[in-house]
């Protein structure tokens, strides 16, 4: 035991004290932030000022130029309640939605102008637009086609320099599409009052029914699936994070020529676990610590929101049980990881070569991933079954089936036995091979070679 | 030999590597309170048999035994082991890694620190206590490695080429600390192809070539078993003579002296006569043994 403990305290107290641990503490929730929020930010900012933008109404007295100026230029204003709403749609909305919400706060204006047609060919309209734009007088102007109230086909054009911009187009292209709808209403009939009221979303509640038949409360699903996803990307992050490290872990006495000294005290078994132990409490120790961060900085974010009186923020509510699960399937799945890369160490003598060989382990974790988004369509079926047994796709799809639609416990203890078993297997595998390995004078191994070692009594 | 004088017996060990046999049917005995030179050239199986002895490899047949039983993972920690193969945690302390170091072998951190404190003065590194390893010279690392070995302080010490790249002062320092481990009742195993250092310190010897035992017993046995037919000379003149296959076998000039080994059937003093014949000026003529190195030489020809 004393042997055991050394290992694990060595392991350990030597990867805590360095340097790049302390950084990569600090620097994580950081880099976090900005790779998150960041891109949406840059992607929003439109550098240089307005667009300049011209409307050509072909319509009949040009009617439209002022319904469609004013909804570009987002001339109604935003009530509170508003307001919250949008806070509440980008906190909780994916990142293209987020991109755009975001975009919409930070609106990049536009200026407009009107272009009359009348009297003039069409041709000779744009072809002077068109010299305007080409002169960088001008960015971009609208067609309106005569008959766009008229003809439900009729399709309206925008010409423009820049067509790469996306985010300006799609700006343009919702407020044309609310502009016309509304006129097309108010042609039909309807009274400027009731637009609002008829054209409101209708949005479906969902109410989760379990296994007893009990009623659950009203739940879009959006959270469970938002539950997966963090354990996936958990796992998706430690792994990527610290297989590298427990690869050079495993590597480093070979490089430094310590282990044959250690071969003469302890057993490679005992070894290949102590460092197995010895890394993860580091990486738990660093999840921990951006745990608490994180934990704080949400607390603190949803206090700041709602004192603002943004409402419904939701925080996902699930069973306890269900952290319990999280727990055990998490630490499955990041051991069965790390004795992958545990096993490429022992075949390899330096961390290089490990990391090359390590590629397909990502592979490996995506596609557990990409199994995900069919077992939570259909969590009780065949396929779910044996993917939430296999291995290494099993901490990530058994959790969909547990969030969406819990299966019996023996599934869910089976599913940990074989993982369990896996990772043991792994451990055992590797400290054999590391063994061997060691003793044919440090020379990469083949795959042949490896299976004759653990072969070999 | 009572078989508790005996600290390790390999009887009729073989072990191979895929096609490639590293021992074959090699048995010794190692006696206790003795220091055993285990020599060898490059390649000749030193390695391997040791790594059999500390329980790092199994042999294929035949049977180890340490202390009078079977070797297990129980046995190692009375065994202290100096690989050829060896290293520290560049970036750890040296007074923590040996801690770890005699963690490894059960040694309870606080009975650890005196004794780290005690072996870093006796080997003049002290100071070095809380520096890193990668800041140390190959040689101060050397001897932090050889106190990694002793820490424990084992019954059984297995060196492998203790003294390679050591300057002949801290050669002769880890000589004396060896001989006193050996005084106070510990077996060493002493694995070199440095012939010198073997002859000034080995009990017995026991010398491998090809995977397979060439020689073993006591140093003294070895040397008279040769008898005295080298000569050391030192003359000036007279240089046709020792050209004279029939009369010398093989001849080692150093800076200062000569010395020579006779052929079969030759005699001293037929060689001696030649000289002054040939009108040389002798200033030395001794009969000498031969040194390890001319036996280990002749031993290993002989052989393959």
């Amino acid at each position: 035991m004393i042997k055991f403990l050394a290992i694990v305290k060595r392991e350990y107290v030597q990867r805590v004290k360095a340097r790049m641990f302390i950084v990569m503490t600090v620097l994580g929730p950081v880099m976090l932030v900005v790779f998150t929020i960041v891109p949406g930010l840059l992607f929003s900012l439109k550098t240089g000022g307005d667009t300049r933008l011209a409307i050509v109404d072909q319509t009949a007295g040009g009617a439209l130029f002022e319904p469609i100026r004013n909804s570009i230029l987002q001339l109604q204003v935003y009530d509170d309640k508003n307001l919250g709403e949008r806070i509440e749609s980008q906190v909780n909305s994916n990142t293209t939605r987020r991109i755009e919400n975001a975009s919409q706060a930070f609106s990049a204006g536009f200026s407009i102008e009107r272009v009359d047609p009348t009297g003039k060919s069409i041709d000779s309209v744009k072809q002077g637009l068109n010299a305007r734009i080409g002169r960088d007088e001008l960015d971009g102007y609208l067609l309106i086609p005569p008959d766009i109230l008229t003809n439900n086909d009729s399709k309206p054009a925008y010409y423009g320099r820049n067509g790469g911009d996306m985010v300006t187009t799609g700006q343009i292209q919702r407020r044309l599409d609310n502009a016309i709808r509304r006129q097309r209403l108010l042609a039909s009939g309807v009274k400027e009052s009731e637009i609002e009221t008829l054209s409101k979303q209708v949005n479906l509640q969902t109410f989760p029914i379990n296994e007893k038949g009990e009623e659950g409360a009203q739940d879009s699903g959006l959270a469970r699936f938002m539950v997966v996803f963090m354990i996936a990307f958990l796992i998706y992050l430690t792994v990527l994070l610290y297989g590298q490290v427990v690869l050079g872990a495993v590597v480093e006495e070979k490089e430094t020529r310590i282990a044959e000294i250690l071969f003469s005290s302890v057993h490679s078994f005992k070894l290949m676990f102590g460092k197995l132990i010895g890394v993860s409490l580091v990486a738990l120790t660093q999840l921990a610590i951006w745990g608490v961060v994180f934990m704080a900085i949400s607390v603190w974010g949803i206090a700041a929101l709602s004192s603002r009186g943004v409402q419904g923020i939701t925080v996902p509510s699930l069973p306890p049980m269900f952290f319990l699960y999280f727990t055990l399937f998490f630490l499955l799945g990041y051991f069965l990881y790390s004795t992958i890369y545990l096993l490429i160490g022992s075949m390899v003598t330096t961390t290089q070569e490990g990391g090359q060989m390590a590629m397909p382990v990502v592979f490996l974790l995506m596609a557990g991933l990409y199994m995900a988004f069919t077992v939570i369509r259909s969590p009780n079926s065949h396929f779910a079954f044996w993917v939430s047994m296999i291995p290494f796709f099993s901490p990530i799809t058994m959790i969909v089936r547990i969030v969406s639609q819990t299966p019996p416990m023996w599934q869910i203890l089976l599913s940990l036995g074989i993982g369990a078993l896996t990772v043991v297997l792994l451990l055992w595998l590797a400290s054999r091979i590391y063994r061997i390995g060691m003793l044919m004078y440090g020379k990469k191994a083949t795959i042949p070679e490896v299976m004759r070692w653990v072969r070999q009594q | 030999m009572d078989n508790n004088n005996i600290s390790v017996k390999v009887d009729r060990v073989s072990k191979t590597f895929g096609e490639f046999t590293a021992v074959r049917e090699l048995s010794l005995s190692v006696r206790a309170g003795r220091i055993f030179g285990l020599l060898g050239p490059n390649g000749a199986g030193k390695t391997t048999s040791i790594r059999m002895i500390v329980n790092i490899t199994a042999p294929d047949t035949g049977t180890i035994e340490v202390f009078g039983q079977k070797i297990d993972s129980q046995l190692q920690d009375r065994i202290g082991y100096l690989p050829e193969e060896r290293g520290l945690y560049k970036r750890m302390k040296v007074g923590d890694q040996l801690k770890f170091f005699g963690e490894l072998k059960n040694v309870s951190g606080k009975d650890a620190e005196g004794r780290i404190d005690h072996w870093l003065s006796r080997l003049k590194i002290p100071e070095w206590k809380n520096k890193k390893a990668m800041e140390l010279s190959k040689g101060m690392q050397q001897k932090v490695q050889f106190i990694a070995a002793i820490l424990h302080e084992p019954d059984l010490l297995i060196l492998d080429e203790p003294f390679s790249g050591l300057d002949p002062v801290n050669v002769e320092l880890l000589e004396k600390v060896v001989l006193e481990l050996k005084l106070s009742g510990k077996t060493i195993i002493f694995s070199t192809h440095q012939m010198e250092v073997a002859e000034r310190i080995c009990d017995d010897i026991c010398l491998i070539n090809r995977s397979q035992k060439v020689f073993e017993g006591s140093l003294r046995e070895i040397k008279s078993s040769f008898g005295r037919n080298s000569v050391a000379l030192r003359f000036e003149g007279g240089n046709g003579v020792l050209a004279d296959t029939s009369l010398v076998s093989k001849v080692d000039r150093h800076s200062d002296e000569t010395e020579v080994l006779l052929a079969p059937n030759a005699s001293a003093q037929v060689l001696l006569r030649r000289l002054v014949d040939s009108g040389a000026t002798i200033e030395k003529f001794e009969m000498i043994e031969p040194s390890l190195n001319d036996i280990f030489i002749a031993k290993v020809t002989e052989n393959s």
